[in-house]
């Protein structure tokens, strides 16, 4: 017997409401059948042509037949899919989902506290015990250390669709080891698809050490590869003979670069603008890493490169979008700030039309609803449906290295399945998932589940005092989880913010090279957004410390970005 | 500071199996970076005309110039055009070599590296932001060489970047090719942070860093250059090895703090030192002295004058400010005659503008110098000119209007020294990087194109209120 | 107002108080000569109230301009300068400064006398925090700049400017006008909070509006201010008439913005924004205040409004970096230039506190290398900004009467390769010599 989907879901629904409690009254877990068939659904396999009418029949956690006249085996739980499409399960590419307290985009924050001290624990993140490096460059932590199962967090960006996600420790320079992870699971390990699937690096300082600047970071960088490669060489000899050799030290961060050194594993760049794209670039060549780059922002700048040397890109859906109507008193965004934010959509149709491969992540998105809606902005400015789906799915799972198991409806892979009621690019609703073979409801994101922190995005009247002259600017602010990002103009000459990051209790910080009559100088900004205004210290080499405060119109209201409706999508 | 430690342990406990890689790739690295400067190869030019200031071969008046594959091809009167060539009329206008700024925090998403008193691994080179408007601004002002160097946070900074201003490439084709890399180091009040503001976190404390004095700070770079000596032997140690024949050996750990400070030894990096205060200058230049190296130049060098006989003796340049001082206590003594004392005692000086602002009038500092000192007309433009050059060690290539260099031009409508000047066209391996009419007739194309971008959607602000068109402020008609 | 009237006045104990510290830095200007006659001879005469006089003699006696002319007969006894080959041009006076207020911005805030503490503080006076031994002041004169306004700054009402020459030995021997102009600095509309100055109210803003609602607050001060001026002015004169009325309390703040609020006084108003600019204009109006722009920044975007409003400019940008990442390279070059042609009273400044007010002749030079005509250049640094403090009865050109200010140089007044070769301030002749040449000629030959 069929049962309609919503039915269904309320099966669902209390069952992973009720087991847990069950568990605990039981002496055993409980054996809940665990085949299901989706019938007459539209299916979309990525890897082949679209199914108009068929069944989908999931067992055990994969997918054990697809195709337009599959009989139903008669253990399954029968869906009737009649007006639903089925796609693969949708992966989120980048990001730190799973981590508590993490940042929402990778490449975010400095290793707090870090910074020659040796291995502290830090407050988001993790470090690694034993480190001979400070935290935030320890290659050897994995983020599967630090996942926490939380279905709050996963509510955002599971009513989104999302079924999977590369998950990072978003913290510090060498971040780590990422992992797959589903975004379902009784234990967190069980949630683990693949562990060790890349090391993700940053360029964000450290706070309260060394590197505390860019070309720091670069440097850092450098020596620990240099290190690592020298760890190997060391050890090679003395493995061969030991004999008169003093033993080499353990190191686990040079060992844990090891396979990066292979090119097995390979590196996740965190690199938004052109120049910071072609920074990566270069520092990957310069140790024949395998490179791939993550936020990508401007990456149709640099198409011909990244084809060139075959380095995918996980691209941000964190479009820049404007977030208030500008205040009379402030200066007008420059051109070059108008131009990114109409340039931020046609980024992944550029891509594909040069041939790069590229992924969507969702880059610290303030809302999980424009998860997709951004993806339909792409698909409006250029890039074709059936890409924007692969770049949800399949082509995801290839960059990862996880495409044997996921990424597409083929019998034999993982079982995870995004289900909507009318196509998922034209504002078809996300009504049901399947993750690891299981159904999982979809429900309104709790709030603050997906960002909804406080969002420093929006053009800002600042004043800064320094040596008693006041000096007025305006700000450009643009909040990517917790990378903050953005330019000033005015009386402090024109600039882009560089490192800049905010937590989720507004303390903020950025550096920024500045020109005063007696020079051009690097200022340091600390401080707290609070709402509306922001206030705190300004620092300078070779001057007495500064302030700062400053304030933003109120919003019109609306979310803080991607809130504008946009134009329908035309006909495809 | 616990793992440089544990590294030097470790490499200790190497020294007697295993020994070195012998070639110091830092260097390498550099020079494939710049091979890749793109050669545009832009057509044949000829500027007719003009009166040409050489500034190394006297004024040239009525004279043409050709450039040619980005180099000055011919100079003289009366040229012909090759054809296809641009031929631009400079009657009644004056051509100069492109001005060269020593010292500058142009166009860098970086300035310090302040953690460490020693942070010479650092490099300028990977934080440019070749999309910097103050690059264009600095071409307005005629402008085409730069060193971008690390600030003064800190003894030993970091390794500065030599570029020429071609805007609109990416930061790789910008580095000047074969410019000698060079490293910062910096003395007086902003490494002792006597008054710089150490901000923090909230419940987070700054400690106090090594040095604090003057004292501190020689210490520093004698504790730095011996343990760069001990790094350099290991080094040779290991090649010698190599050279005999020896197999099997594990080079040695690179470093790539002390990297830097063994080529300033050899003498294939150029030491370029901040200074004030004529008695830190000297220490640092007797300190290169007991190490054997020479310092390239000291920047600023605003108490240089008291100390011209020293600096002339070591062999040092010094980049100066034309008349900046009193803005804090260690520039209370600068006098504008500083460039010319040192000049008169041989020291190959120049202007540095330090500032973004000041780079782009550099020709007016320069025509201060014949005020205050009494320097010629070639004198002055040599400051932020062929001196420069030198001082980059590119006078082979840039600094003056000689056949065969590359063609780094400006093209001004009044004496470059004249206050009334203004320039016309920047030129930079023969390409034209500033055009003032240009730049004045595509105002109104950006007003256009502003306005075209507001009405996009992704610029509407939420709950589609239509924005109050924000437009640059025009004049009022 | 109790509260500001104290803080007024210990401020200025203060400043009493610093003057010594700040003098310890060292004596660098020379006293200037005896005011005697002298003849200038045979000299180009740019005198900038008229065409040149290609060799001319100039006369000036008990410091002021006895003569000026192609045939000028010299008077006996006159000291005689010969002027062949040189040029005399009036001496520049720079508007926009706070020249001898302090000396060593970083690090030696006790050369420091530029602020006061609070918010209103309109009897804090120039004149008092004048350091007289400056060793900008030698640095500024010797490139023509022969008398400066000088000014407080920070606070809502900063203080009086005092119009200086730039010699002598004590302040009353400099000051021409030691209360030229009280100075008001508006808060910005829309800029969220200042550090400085005392608007620590604005400083905890939630928002745009927050700050804008603190705006109106201080402004309403600054108002209540003015009228309470008013009327203490109206009292005093009642009882100078009528000594039968109640003798009422003298005040030493309000009796400061007497002047100031009867429309003797003018009032320079800081504002660089046209918003700004239009925002102090209309706050002066309101309260008949004589109103002068420093700053003036975008005041190029408003010429029309500023020429119906007949408000004059003191322009202290010219050399700035365009402000906005879009705005034309040469916006501020060019800005003087587009007031000239529209119609707008101006003057160039240097805008530097002091130790680089020497720029003043280039700076106009770059808004005549940007579109100003090199005789508005000339004027924008001489008879404008006399006219602009109603002195050019006294400065700005070379005629009979005037105060004798004049610089003899061998070249283009505003060309930086210039050298000045006498200098008159005040009828006196100054020795050339500053802290830079004292060190020059203690080292040049240092062997």
């Amino acid at each position: 017997m069929a049962t309609s989907l919503r039915h269904a879901t309320a099966v669902v629904a209390v069952g992973l409401c009720c087991t847990a409690p069950l568990d605990a009254q039981l002496a055993s877990p409980r054996s809940v059948p665990a085949t299901y068939a989706i019938t007459n659904a539209r299916l979309v396999p990525v890897s082949s042509p679209v199914i108009e009418k068929g069944t989908i029949v999931v067992r055990d956690g994969l997918i054990v037949a697809i195709g337009a006249t599959v009989v139903v085996p008669g253990d399954a739980r029968v869906i009737d899919g009649t007006g639903l499409t089925v796609y693969p399960g949708l992966i989120d590419a980048y990001g730190s989902l799973g981590v508590p307290n993490a940042p929402a985009a990778g490449g975010g924050g400095g290793g707090r506290g870090g910074g020659g001290g040796g291995a502290a624990a830090i407050a988001s993140g993790g470090a690694a015990a034993n480190s001979n490096y400070p935290a935030g460059l320890q290659p050897e932590v994995s983020v599967t250390t630090l996942l926490k199962s939380d279905d709050e967090a996963f509510s955002g960006p599971t009513s989104a669709g999302i079924t999977t996600a590369l998950t990072g420790t978003g913290s510090g320079i060498f971040q780590g080891q990422s992992a797959v992870i589903n975004l379902a699971g009784a234990d967190v390990n069980a949630m683990v698809v693949k562990a060790a699937v890349s090391q993700n690096i940053g360029f964000s300082p450290l706070r309260g050490g060394y590197p505390s600047s860019l070309m720091g970071v670069f440097a850092a960088l450098r020596q620990q590869l240099l290190d690592a490669q020298h760890y190997r060489d060391v050890k090679v000899a003395y493995d061969k003979n030991p004999r008169g050799m003093q033993r080499p030290e353990f190191d686990p961060s040079l060992e844990a670069l090891q396979p990066v050194l292979a090119r097995t594993q390979p590196v996740i760049l965190y690199a938004s603008t052109q120049r910071e794209i072609e920074r990566a670039l270069d520092l990957a060549k310069e140790f024949t890493l395998r490179p791939i780059i993550a936020g990508g922002g401007e990456a149709h700048l640099m198409a011909a490169r990244l084809k060139a040397e075959n380095v995918p890109v996980l691209l941000t859906l964190n479009f820049p979008r404007r977030t208030a109507a500008p205040s009379a008193d402030a200066d007008p965004d420059p051109i070059r700030v108008l131009k990114e934010r109409v340039d931020a959509p046609k980024n992944a149709g550029r891509l594909a039309q040069a041939g790069v491969k590229f992924a969507f992540q969702s880059g610290g998105l303030s809302s999980w609803a424009d998860f997709t809606a951004n993806v339909q902005r792409a698909v409006d400015n250029g890039l074709s449906a059936d890409a924007a789906v692969k770049a949800l799915t399949l082509q995801s799972a290839e960059i990862l290295g996880v495409s044997d198991r996921l990424g597409s409806l083929e019998t034999g892979k993982i079982a995870n399945l995004t289900i909507t009621r009318g196509d998922l690019l034209d504002r078809g609703r996300v009504t049901q998932l399947f993750i690891d073979g299981k159904p999982v409801a979809v429900r309104t994101p709790a709030a603050g589940a997906g960002g909804g922190a406080a969002t420093a995005t929006g053009a800002w009247t600042v004043t800064v005092t320094l040596d008693g002259v006041d000096l007025a600017t305006t700000m450009s602010l643009r909040q990517e989880g917790t990378r903050l990002l953005g330019s000033m103009q005015g009386s402090l000459g024109i600039a882009e913010l560089q490192n800049g990051t905010i937590g989720t209790d507004g303390e903020l910080r950025f550096t920024v090279t500045v020109t005063l009559k007696e020079g051009t100088e690097e200022a340091t900004f600390i401080g707290t957004l609070d709402g509306n205004a922001v206030h705190g210290r300004m620092a300078i080499v070779g001057h007495s410390p500064g302030s700062f405060s400053g304030t933003r119109p109120q919003r019109a209201g609306g979310p803080p970005s991607g809130g504008a409706p946009r134009t329908p999508p035309g006909a495809r | 500071m616990r793992r440089l430690s544990t590294i030097r342990s470790f490499e200790d406990s190497m020294k007697k199996t295993i020994r070195l890689a012998a070639t110091l790739m830092a260097a390498a690295s550099v020079l494939s970076a710049q091979a890749k400067t793109v050669a545009t190869g832009p057509g044949a030019t000829l500027i007719t005309n003009a009166t040409v200031l050489t500034v190394t071969k006297g004024t040239l008046k009525n004279t043409d110039v050709l450039i040619q594959n980005g180099k000055i091809a011919q100079i003289g009167p009366h040229l012909v055009a090759p054809a296809g060539a641009t031929v631009i009329d400079a009657t009644g206008k004056f051509l100069m070599p492109g001005i060269i700024d020593p010292h500058t925090h142009l166009m860098s998403d970086a300035v310090n590296e302040g953690s460490l008193s020693v942070t010479s691994m650092v490099r300028i080179q990977d934080v440019l932001n070749p999309t910097a408007v103050n690059i264009y601004r600095e071409l307005a002002g005629g402008v085409t060489t730069v060193t971008i160097l690390h600030g003064s946070a800190n003894t030993i900074g970091g390794q500065n970047a030599t570029v020429k201003l071609k805007y609109g490439g990416s930061a790789s084709d910008m580095l000047f090719p074969g410019a000698p890399p060079t490293l910062k180091f910096a003395l007086g009040e902003n490494v002792t942070r006597k008054n710089s503001s150490q901000i923090a976190m909230p419940g987070q404390t700054v400690a106090r860093r090594y040095p604090a004095s003057r004292m501190g700070q020689e210490e520093v770079l004698r504790d730095a250059f011996t343990r760069a000596r001990d790094y350099k032997a290991t080094i040779d140690e290991y090649k010698a090895r190599v050279a005999k024949g020896e197999k099997n050996l594990v080079p040695p750990r690179r470093d790539l703090e002390l990297e830097p400070l063994v080529e300033v030894l050899e003498g294939t990096r150029l030491a370029r030192v901040h200074g004030y205060r004529a008695d830190e200058m000297l220490m640092m230049l007797n300190l290169a002295d007991d190490f054997g190296f020479k310092v390239k130049a000291l920047e600023h060098g605003l108490e240089g004058y008291k100390i011209a006989s020293e600096i002339a003796k070591h062999g040092a340049d010094v980049t100066s400010f034309a008349d900046s001082w009193s803005y804090k206590i260690e520039a209370y003594d600068a006098i504008p005659y500083n460039a010319a004392i040192l000049m008169r005692h041989g020291v190959v000086t120049t202007l540095n503008s330090d500032s973004d602002e000041r780079g782009r009038r550099l020709n007016i500092d320069a025509a201060k110098l014949m005020r205050y000192g009494g320097l010629t007309e070639d004198e002055a433009l040599a400051t932020i000119t062929i001196n420069g050059a030198k001082t980059l060690g590119v006078q082979d290539k840039v600094g003056s209007i000689e056949v065969g260099k590359d063609a780094d031009l400006s093209l001004w409508n009044n004496h470059p020294l004249s206050v009334y000047a203004n320039v016309d066209k920047t030129f930079i391996d023969g390409k034209e990087y500033f055009d003032r009419q240009k730049d004045i007739a595509q105002r109104d194309q950006k007003a256009r194109e502003r306005a075209e971008l507001e009405k996009a959607d992704a610029n509407q602000a939420p709950a589609n209120r239509r924005a109050v068109q924000p437009v640059l402020p025009q004049e009022e008609r | 107002m109790r509260t500001n009237r104290i803080v007024g006045t210990a401020g200025i104990l203060t400043m009493l108080a610093a003057l010594p510290a700040a003098a310890q830095l060292g004596s660098f200007n020379p006293p200037p000569g005896p005011q005697k006659t002298f003849a200038l001879t045979n000299a180009r005469i740019v005198p900038v109230s008229g065409p040149e006089i290609a060799s001319g003699t100039i006369v000036i006696s008990a410091g002021r301009i006895l003569a000026v002319g192609a045939s000028v007969t010299v008077p006996a006894g006159a000291q005689v300068i010969d002027g062949t080959g040189l040029r005399v041009y009036p001496g520049m006076m720079d508007a926009g400064t706070s020249i001898g207020l302090s000396e060593i911005g970083q690090g030696a805030n006790a050369t420091v006398d530029v602020s006061e503490v609070g918010s209103f503080n309109p009897n804090a006076q120039a004149f008092f925090g004048l350091n007289p031994q400056s060793a900008h002041i030698g640095v500024a004169r010797v490139v023509g700049i022969t008398h400066v306004v000088s000014r407080p700054t920070g606070g809502i009402l900063s203080g009086q400017a005092a119009l200086l020459n730039l010699a002598g030995s004590t302040a009353p021997q400099m000051a021409v006008n030691r209360n030229l102009a009280m100075v008001i600095e508006l808060p910005r509309s829309g800029f969220g909070g200042r550090g400085f100055g005392g608007f620590q109210a604005a400083q905890n803003a939630s928002n745009t509006q927050d700050v804008n609602r603190t705006r109106t607050r201080q402004l309403d001060s600054l108002r209540a201010l003015l009228k309470d001026a008013e009327a203490y002015g109206k009292t005093m004169d009642a009882y100078a008439r009528d000594k039968t009325l109640p003798r009422p309390k003298q005040d030493v703040v309000l009796a400061s913005l007497v002047p100031t609020v009867r429309g003797q006084m003018p009032v320079l108003m800081v504002a660089d924004r046209a918003t700004d600019i239009k925002e102090a204009v209309g706050f002066a109006e309101e309260n008949k205040l004589r109103v002068i722009i420093v700053g003036g920044r975008d005041a190029w975007q408003i010429t029309a409004f500023l020429k119906d409003h007949d408000v004059p400019v003191l322009i202290t940008s010219v050399m700035d970096l365009p402000t906005r990442e879009d705005d034309p390279y040469d916006v501020n070059y060019g800005a003087p230039a587009k007031l000239a042609q529209g119609g707008v009273r101006f003057a160039i400044t240097s805008g530097d506190a002091g130790s680089e007010a020497r720029n003043l002749p280039y700076t106009a030079g770059m808004a005549a290398a940007f579109g100003l005509s090199k005789d508005d250049a000339l004027k924008s640094v001489t008879l404008w900004p006399a006219q602009i403090f109603g002195v050019a009865d006294k400065f700005g050109t070379i005629e009979a009467g005037k105060i004798a200010n004049l610089v003899i140089t061998d070249g283009d007044l505003l060309e930086a390769k210039t050298n000045t070769k006498y200098l008159f301030i005040d009828g006196r002749l100054v020795p050339l010599d500053t802290k830079h040449t004292d060190l020059n000629d203690k080292f040049k030959d240092r062997p």
